[in-house]
């Protein structure tokens, strides 16, 4: 099925686009919100390559990605919020 | 800091295994046969000690509360029917915003009370609230024996806290307090 | 079979596409919020569901799926306790909000406290 690999692109393509938004974003919020959504992003494409290629190899990076995604963008709030 | 109870230890515990079996790939195994004993055996020592270590602070209230088949068959009906449909018309009305050339935002924090008592369920409302695109849960507090939200709204309709909190609740609430009280 | 799994995906696609466009083009930080949470539920959900039906009845795999419901359910969980906490750090991290905006009930409270 090779319009899988032609969707995990699309992903990647988005998750580019984000970093416009990363590296213009006027304030630190929307630098933490916008690597948030490129880590969801990006595990949403390595998703589909597991499925394309067939090794679940890539679905346990992809937690791992998303476990690391959670817990940064939760200290990065933390230290905003001054409690850290 | 409160001390952790036994149930709170117990339901921690049980939590972290079933991850524990997710990540290791044994629990289709266990069902096929093959599943290696010593990885079963680790997992369970292992989360015995995440549970005695982090249970107090997960756990505060009665640990198997979900433990009953109405409640849980009340639960899975929002999980599985009312959430979702609540999620679709928030999502499509949220993308329409964003593709729409003259960006119709109107954004506003407006404060809105809510009726619900028990911990799990405040805590199960708010996370439904921030769930739906287009409001926000920023904070929680509680004066003179009322809760209120403080919500940020993309598009404040309405200022008063009553009418705003039947637009953004819609009919989550009812059902939370269906499972929960 | 194939065409549904085809078609859970695009939708995952359009939908974060909205919340990307979103993301670019909203006026200030928690209007951008709301955006990513667009990403985060039915950007997520539709390539969840598309993955359980291929590895289900494609792949025939069963750790395959087992393992991308419960990645799900982590996404589900995870996403509004994150896009909370980022919106509370900024209010106190006293990032402005865009000169639209209607009103703001919490920060007359804080200042009341205060």
């Amino acid at each position: 099925m090779s319009e899988l690999i032609f969707f995990a692109i699309c992903f990647i393509v988005m998750a580019l686009c984000l970093l416009i938004r990363f590296i213009i974003g006027p304030s630190v919020a929307d630098r933490a919100v916008a690597a948030d959504s490129i880590d969801i992003l990006a595990d949403m494409a390595l998703i589909i390559f597991a499925l394309y290629s067939g090794r679940s190899v890539f679905l346990d990076i992809a937690f791992i990605t998303a476990i690391l995604g959670f817990v940064g963008s939760t200290i990065v709030a933390r230290y905003l919020e001054g409690r850290l | 800091m409160k001390k952790s109870s036994f149930g709170s230890v117990i339901s921690t515990a049980i939590l972290c295994y079933l991850f524990w079996l997710l990540i290791t790939g044994q629990i289709v195994q266990i069902f096929t046969g093959g599943a290696s004993v010593q990885v079963l055996i680790a997992g369970v020592l292992v989360s015995i000690l995440v549970g005695a270590f982090s249970g107090r602070f997960f756990i505060h209230e009665s640990p198997f509360y979900l433990w009953n088949p109405k409640r849980f068959f009340t639960f899975l009906v929002y999980c599985i029917c009312i959430f979702p449909i609540e999620l679709f018309k928030a999502n499509v009305d949220v993308a329409k915003r964003a593709f729409s050339p003259s960006l119709p935002v109107n954004p506003g924090i407006v404060k809105i009370p809510v009726d619900v008592k028990s911990e799990y369920a405040q805590s199960m409302v708010a996370n439904s609230i921030t769930l739906t695109p287009g409001t926000i849960t920023m904070d929680i507090v509680e004066e003179e024996g009322q809760t209120y939200y403080y919500i940020h709204w993309i598009d404040v309709a309405t200022e008063d806290g009553r009418e705003a909190g039947d637009a953004i609740k819609g009919t989550m609430e009812k059902w939370i307090r269906r499972i929960w009280e | 079979m194939r065409i549904a799994i085809d078609v859970f995906i695009v939708f995952s696609i359009i939908f974060a596409l909205a919340g990307v466009i979103g993301m670019l083009r909203m006026p200030d930080a928690y209007c951008r919020m709301q955006s990513s949470t667009n990403i985060a539920t039915f950007g997520v959900l539709g390539v969840i569901i598309g993955g359980v039906l291929y590895s289900a009845f494609i792949l025939h795999d069963g750790g395959m799926t087992v393992k991308l419901i419960g990645m799900g359910v982590f996404y589900i969980i995870t996403a509004p306790i994150s896009g909370h906490a980022i919106a509370k750090g900024a209010y106190h991290h006293r990032v402005e909000m865009d000169e639209k905006t209607v009103c703001d009930a919490y920060g007359e409270d804080m200042v009341e406290e205060e």
